[in-house]
Order: structure tokens, then sequence, then C-alpha cells
């Protein structure tokens, strides 16, 4: 055993590695201190391992053409990942936003995809395309042309290239001018961001009021063949009348399958339509075809076609969602059209077996108080409208049972509102779609949730609906949406914030299992102005970056946050911490929390977020929920749906209505066209 | 080896052999290990890099270590004293200044074992366990190094030195055991919070805050403080720094190490001859 003597002198072995130790422990200081830990810049990656943001490569403008957006990908000098920007000017717009800087710290290097060597053009519909893939040039040493005839889906698109040579080149085809990177820096890009959906969801909600309007007014055709009077059948009745003119169909159980092939109002009055069990009750196959006032049963229950899925798993075949196209568009349903625009639905119930509208290739319809009855499990059902490749205005309507309420797909623009959805497995179920607006319609009961939005589309609308005791409320993907006043009660998640790019603003989220959940690893999007009240867990964090939610000085209300001997909104709060997060529930942890561990540990969180992972913390905690009056409706039993006023906040502070109980689901028991559940209901109260 | 190096050697060499005696500090660097660990645990910052792992550790660390170095500093200089081996001592060829600087550097090892094992340690965890949350995408590292925590680890260091020096300087200062850990605690609680105070003081009563990176760096606490931030964790950040003036804080800290030093060696010299005057003084005022 050695023993320690300090005063004998070392051996020379010892002495050695004591003064080696001594000199490696000086050098690695002094290198600590020598060498830039920016300088190591990484090299590009590829591609598909990025963390996307900027526009969406998944919109249906994009996937119909086979255009091409430039690309960047950027290493944040805080963040852990790489995060791709699809088009050039939304790597600009962020440098200029200096919110990216704050979550994720400086670029350390960015790369371009430049399209030297890669036969740059444009597609016939004028969007940038090349027939190669781009290289990876460090952006500041590419050049850009901008000003050029090729566009991105989102407008103005700029073309960098490494070689001004090749920038010329692509200037002689297509105009615009070449500029550095610096210049492109300096340029303010007309971004679209979530904030714009937000001021286009009023216009939208308007265009689907003359949407409706106009269908309307299409509707009303003088009638020219009275069934049971001028013809045996509706049949003979639709062989026999001219386009632009109205068939009339009184009261009675018509055991019948029609064909519509001309521009025809169907009206039905107290009218039931029943067909054989099999295929499609109703098909419409002309435009501007109405039809009002039946009901309808009788329809096959055949969902999808069945030889779909294996025709649509030809390695050839062209987008993965070909199976759904020819699956999902041709099962049986009680109104089926096909290539039939300005199809007008007015007050009509459907028993569906399988679908109860299905609309496909460009269908684009008006539906208003539709009642779909579902089957009771939606395993043998289908859905209440299937819009395939077609626009559509729902508004006042119910959808009960079945698979989902509504399923859109690639229906950019479409509209569903004032409607009621309950024991579905989705309400409103959007994939591809961008542009919509799904606004003031209420879910119970939903088995899987809401709203969902699949895919990654861009610019949809989400406002002012109120989804309780379902397994989730909104759960929308993609880009650049606004997910705004809705109320989500009693369901197991509130909403995700799966949308990236997105405003998330206004919503109450009370008495859910959970009230938030953020799902993209790397945060880009704005949760502002929520209230989140009496859920068991307000929010959790998924992989990825610390989320910052607030913008500027304002934040959350979050129940709990002000408990305490702090002033209100002093401190930041967290609501995935496990201190703060349970704050509402046991007043206790206020001791816990102010004591100097955890306040030392607190102070300085917030500094470097993109390297920080798997939390939320809000910096500006609210002092009073921001729509006391629905968090109060929410928390009321008896309370019906509420809706909140968005449409009128322009004018300031939010005035929130109560829906009375009266249009509570399952009570409503709507007099045909009787009831018009707009801002003007007799049943809504101003509060 | 001959003259005043001999001297420091035999005197470090013989205080050395106090400090490996001394099972406590042993313990000591236990607990500051567990502490640590502890922090990284629960601040979650250790889990993905080593910049928010200092993001965690930095404002605990500014208690911590100083408590550490106090405790490794406040009876280096009594206990010889005390016990009168001091007057041993000087009986042989070595002069106050020798033995101070051998004390000293003694107690500094120590403080390099029980402060920067640990902190090493817990850089180490972080080098082989932080990873990002998923690894479905490419990642990278920013500009996160182990380089910016032998940073932190630097200044660590410097800010405990400060701190053992002037602990000595207490130890010299004190009369016994007792009026050491009165004192040590004092110049713990002032170094830690006492220069902020004042700093806080002085913008009140109207100081420019222009004057800010110079004076924050005037005690040891914001002067390492400031360091980290400007070359640890502000490197994160788009250069632009300033957080304080780097020599300033650099020079600061080894300023307090040598004015403890100084202190310690002028009271161990002189202290008697002020005593005798002191009673001397005492005996005429009270004749």
């Amino acid at each position: 055993m050695t023993r320690f003597d300090p005063f004998g002198d070392p051996s020379l072995p010892v002495r050695l590695a004591l003064a080696a130790l001594v000199l490696a422990a000086a050098a690695a200081t002094a290198g600590a201190f020598v060498a830039d830990p920016e300088t190591a810049a990484p090299s590009p990656v590829a591609y598909d391992d990025v963390v996307e943001l900027g526009l969406s490569s998944e919109t249906d403008a994009l996937m119909a053409g086979s255009a091409t957006i430039p690309r960047t990908q950027v290493f944040y000098s805080q963040l852990q990942y790489v995060v791709g920007y699809n088009g050039v000017e939304s790597f600009a717009a962020a440098l200029e936003d200096d919110r990216a800087e704050r979550q994720f710290g400086y670029p350390v290097v960015a790369y371009v995809e430049t399209f030297d060597d890669a036969r740059p053009g444009t597609t016939e519909r004028g969007l940038f395309d090349a027939e190669l893939a781009g290289e990876w040039t460090p952006a500041p040493e590419a050049v850009y042309v901008v000003g050029s005839d090729a566009r991105s889906p989102a407008g103005e698109t700029v073309v960098p290239f490494r070689e001004r040579a090749a920038a010329e080149a692509f200037t002689a085809d297509h105009g615009g001018r070449v500029i550095d990177w610096g210049a492109v820096r300096d340029r303010s890009f007309d971004t679209d961001s979530a904030a714009a959906v937000r001021g286009m969801a009023p216009d939208r909600w308007t265009a689907a009021d003359q949407r409706i309007a106009a269908a309307d007014r299409r509707a009303d055709r003088p009638v020219s063949v009275v069934v049971g009077e001028d013809a045996p059948t509706i049949g003979a009745a639709l062989a026999a009348a001219p386009a632009n003119t109205t068939v009339a169909v009184p009261p009675g159980t018509y055991e019948e399958t029609l064909t519509v092939n001309e521009s025809v109002t169907i009206a039905g009055e107290d009218a039931r339509i029943r067909g054989d069990g099999n295929g499609s009750v109703i098909t419409v196959r002309a435009p501007d075809v109405a039809i009002t006032g039946v009901a309808v049963d009788g329809s096959g229950n055949e969902t999808r076609d069945p030889d779909a899925a294996r025709s649509g798993r030809d390695p050839e075949g062209g987008a993965w969602d070909t199976n759904i196209q020819l699956g999902y568009g041709h099962g049986d349903a009680g109104i089926r059209a096909i290539d039939a625009p300005g199809l007008f639905v007015d007050d009509v119930t459907i028993e569906a077996s399988a679908s109860g509208i299905l609309l496909r290739d460009g269908s684009d319809a008006a539906v208003r108080d539709l009642r779909v009855n579902g089957t009771e499990e939606w395993q043998d059902g289908f859905m209440g409208i299937t819009g395939m490749q077609s626009r559509v205005t729902v508004t006042d309507s119910e959808f009960a049972g079945g698979r989902d309420g509504i399923y859109l797909h690639r229906a950019d623009d479409s509209v569903v509102r004032n409607s009621e959805f309950a024991d579905n497995r989705y309400g409103v179920h959007l994939m591809y779609t961008s542009d919509a607006l799904i606004a003031d319609n209420a879910f119970r009961d939903e088995l899987f949730g809401g709203v969902t939005v699949m895919t990654r589309p861009s610019g949809n609308a989400i406002v002012g609906n109120d989804v309780r005791n379902s397994s989730a409320g909104i759960q929308a993907s993609g880009t650049r949406a606004y997910i705004g006043y809705n109320t989500l009660v009693g369901n197991e998640l509130g909403f995700s914030t799966s949308s990236r790019g997105s405003l998330y603003e206004r919503n109450v989220a009370a008495n859910n299992e959970l009230g938030a959940r953020a799902t993209t690893v790397v945060p880009s999007s704005r949760v502002v102005e929520n209230d989140f009240v009496a859920n068991a867990d307000h929010a959790a964090a998924g992989a990825g970056a610390l989320r910052v939610w607030a913008d500027g000085g304002r934040g959350n209300y979050w129940e709990g946050a002000n408990v305490g001997i702090h002033d209100p909104g002093e401190r930041a709060y967290r609501p995935t911490s496990p201190v703060d997060g349970a704050l509402h529930r046991e007043v206790a942890l206020v001791a816990v929390r102010e004591s100097p561990a955890v306040a030392l540990l607190d102070r300085l969180r917030g500094t470097v977020p993109g390297a920080r992972s798997g939390s939320i913390i809000d910096p500006a905690p609210a002092t009073e929920p921001y729509a006391s009056d629905r968090v109060a409706a929410a928390l009321d039993p008896d309370a019906g749906p509420v809706h909140a006023d968005w449409r009128a906040r322009s004018g300031g502070g939010e005035g929130d209505r109560n829906a009375t109980g009266s249009n509570a689901i399952g009570t409503n028991t709507n007099a045909p066209n009787a009831t018009k559940r707009g801002a003007a209901t007799s049943g809504v109260a101003d509060v | 080896m001959s003259g005043r190096l001999a001297g420091v050697s035999t005197v470090f060499r013989r205080e050395i052999a106090t400090v490996v005696r001394t099972p406590g500090y042993g313990v000591l660097a236990v607990g500051l290990l567990a502490a640590l660990g502890g922090l990284l645990a629960a601040g979650g910052g250790g889990a993905t890099g080593f910049v928010p792992a200092v993001v965690d550790l930095l404002l605990p660390t500014e208690a911590l270590v100083p408590l550490v170095a106090v405790v490794l500093g406040y009876r280096a200089l009594l206990t010889d004293a005390a016990s009168g081996e001091l007057a041993v001592i000087r009986t042989y060829p070595v002069r106050v200044g020798e033995y101070v600087a051998g004390v000293l550097l003694a107690r500094l090892v120590a403080l390099v074992a029980a402060v920067g094992v640990p902190y090493a340690a817990i850089g180490a965890v972080v080098w082989l366990t932080a990873a990002p949350d998923t690894g479905i995408f490419a990642t990278h590292t920013g500009v996160d190094s182990p380089l910016l925590y032998l940073r932190f680890l630097a200044f660590v260091l410097l800010l405990g030195a400060a701190y053992v020096s002037l602990a000595a300087a207490v130890s010299a200062l004190a009369a016994s055991r007792r009026s050491a850990i009165a004192l040590g605690s004092l110049a713990l609680v002032a170094g830690v919070l006492g220069g902020d105070l004042v700093l806080l003081r002085s913008l009140a009563a109207g100081a420019s805050p222009t004057t800010v990176p110079a004076s924050i760096a005037l005690a040891p606490n914001g002067a390492f403080r400031g360091l980290v931030f400007e070359h640890v964790i502000g490197v994160a950040f788009a250069p632009e720094g300033g957080f304080v003036s780097t020599g300033r804080a650099v020079a600061s800290l080894v300023g307090w190490t040598l004015i403890g030093a100084v202190v310690a060696g002028v009271t161990l010299a002189y202290g008697r001859r002020v005593d005798a005057a002191v009673e001397r003084v005492r005996r005429e005022i009270g004749d």
C-alpha cells in the first residue's frame, strides 16, 4: 500500500505525470478561450432529415403540378435541429423577424439550393420547376434571381444560383434580375402569415354566405313537373323536366333510385326517397342541381371501392393517395355527385348506410340544413359528407354517428360552419385541403376528435368551434393555420399545436385531461391569449426545443399561474414543470415554487430556449382570462355550446355570445328551413 | 530548490498533508457533486447540452463555490497561530510571505480537487449523456461545445480562488475559531450579496448605467457572472457581448485573490505589533 508522503520527493514518473497534467490543463484552458466554437460550420444534410418550416410542400396546388420550391437549410446556434425552409423568402422573412433569433439563436450557417445544373424552368402554370435536384451552396456565396416570371404557390419566388453566369442565363429566359444575399435580406417579402389567415376568416364566411345565397337563388325555378300528377315517379318526372325547372315532390315515400342528368331543382315536401339498398340513392351528373325538402334512405352500404386498395398499390401509380382518391370517392351515398358543380342541398335528411353525400371531381356544393344520421358503429358506415376534389360549403347542418361528419380531400376553400356533430369518429377531417374555414360548429362525443387536419395543407382557419367530451378537440397539422376562439371542454386533449407557422389564439381549454400539447419539434407558431382552466394538466410538450408561448408582452391565461404571493403576471409560468403545472390543483406548491432552488433554476431558464428541450414556458402569464364569459360558460355544465363573436373582434374586446340550450345537440328539432343559426339566431344572447 | 522557493515548497507540502488528513474536505466535494447533480437533474438543461447546463448551474454556483471556498480557507492560517505552531515555524528561516504563499497554494490545490473535480465530473456526464430529444431529424451541436464548459470551469476556479484567498485573510485576522466562522460567514455574505447590493444602491443613487460593465466587475460574483455571460452563454447569441469588460473582470478576480493573500501576510507579519500597540494604548487609557 502506498502511503501519501508529501515530504518525500516524488518519483520521476509521478513528477512528469504531474507536470504533464498541469501543462495539459493549462493548454486546454487556453485552448478553450482561443478556439472559436462558431467556426466549425456543419456540412449540409439530406433535406428529408430537416425540420421543415416556411411554405408547405404538400399543398394541393403544389402537389398537382410538379413544381419545385427552392429550399434552404439553416443551422442555428442554439438549436440542435437543422431547420429547412421551403422558399428562400421564408428564410429571409424569418431572419427579419427577431422571434427566430430569440428562440433559436443566430444562423451559424445557411445553405440554399442552387439550380445551376438542374435545368430550371417553369411549369405551364408559371410555377418554378427544375428537372434535377439542386446543389447546396452557402447562402452568402450564392446569387439570386428576383422578379422573374417563376412563381411559387405563395407568390413571388427567389431562385438561387451558385454562379452568376447561370443566374443570368435564367434571367435571359424568364426575366428578373440578379442580386446577392445582402440584397435578398434587405428586400421585404410579402410572406403570407397566419395573421393574414385570421384576417381572411371573415371574408371566407362572407364568401360562404354568397355561395349559399347564389345557390338558393339558382334553386328557385318554376315548377314544370309535379310527381304523382304529371309523372308517376320521380325518375319519370326527372326525365320529363326541362333544364332550369323544378320537379315538385309531394309528401310520400318514393322507392326509387335516381340519376339526375339535367340542371333541375328537386323540391320535396315531406317526401322520402328510399333506395333499394344497392348503390347510391340519388346520383347527380349535371351542374347546378338543387335538392330540397326530402329525406333519403336506403343506400347501399359499400363505403368505398373494394378494388381501389389493390389497384392503388400500383408502385408506378401517381400520388400516394391514389388509393384514397379511388376508394373514398367510389362508395355508396344518399346523394352522390360526380363532376356536378353547383349542387345545392337544402333541408335534406339522410339516413346514411355509407356516406350521406359523396362529392367527387369538382362537384362544388352548397349544403344547408342537412341532417345525416350515420351508423351506430363508425366502422360500419362512412362520412356524413365525403368531398373529393370538390369545394364544399356547409352551413346549419347536423351530423350524427358514422365515420367522419365531414371528410374533405383536396377540397380547398371549403367552409363548414354553424353545424353540429356528434358521435362521429372525427367531426371534420381535412386531407390536403387548404384555405378552408371551419367555424362556429359544435362537436360532441367524438370518438377520435372534433376537428382534425392531416397532411400539410396551408392557410386553414378553425375558428369559434365548441368541442366537448371528445378524444381530442382540434388537431390541425399543416402550415399557416389560424386556430382561434375555439372552446374545448372536457376532452382528453384540448388542442395540439401541430401546425407550424401558425397562430393559436383566444382558445379556451377547460376541464380537459390535457389542455394543449406542443408537438412540432421546432417551434414556429404563436400561442397567445388562450385560457387554460380546470384542466388536469394545462399543457404538455413532445420532443423538441423549449416552446415560448407568448408574443411580445402577451402570454396566456393559466389557472394557477398567479397563485401565491408575488404580483400577478410577474413570474414566468411553465405548465410542463411539475411545480407550476400543479399549482392550480394544490396550493401548497406555492411554497415549493418560492424555494431558492426552484427560483435559482427558473431564473435564467428562458435564456437559450433553442438548446433546451421538451417544455413550455410562458414568460408573461395573463392575470385574467381573455374570454372570461366563455370560460364561465365552459365550466357551467348546463350551458350549451359557446361561440365567440370572432367576426366582430376588430371592434376591440371580445364579446362572447352563448348559445342557449335549445341549440344543444340532441334537442334540436329544426323545422325545415326554419332555423338558420347565424349571428341573428333568436336563441343567442349577446353578452 | 533553494531559498524562498524551498520555504514555500516545504510549507506547501505540510499544508497539503493537512488537507489530505482532513476527511471533511472529501465530504465537502462529495456534497458539492451531489448538489450539482441534483441541479442538473432538476433543471434539465444538461440533457441537451453544455450551454443550458451552465445556465442551470450559474446562479447556484455563485453561492456554492464561495461557500466551499470559504470552508476551505477560513481556518487555513488560524490553526497554526492558535496552536502556537506558527510561532515555532517562525523560528525557522521561513518568511511570512513564503508561509502564506505555501498555505494558499495548498488550499488552491484543495479547491481544484474539491470544486474542480465535481464540476468536471458534471461536465463529463453532460458530455456523455446530452443528446437531442429525438433522432428522427438531422441534428447538430450549434455553438455548444465542451470548450464552453471548460471556460465555465476556469471561471469557477477563478471565483473559488478569490474566495479561498479572502477566507485565508479572514483566518489570519480572526482570533479564535468561533470568530473565524463568524468572519468567514460575513465574508461569504458580503461577497455573494454585498457587491451587487452596493451596485444596486449606486444605481438607485443615480450612477449612470454605462458604468455598469466596469463596476459590476469589481465584486468577485459580478465579475464571474459577467464573464460567464460574455464567454459561455452569450456565445449562443448573435455576437454582441458587452456584459462585462473582460479584462477588468479577470483582473478583479485575480486582484481579490492577491488582496486576500496580502492582507493575510500583513496581518501575520504585523498583527502582533498592532495587538501590542492596541494593548499599550488601552493600558495607557486605563491608567
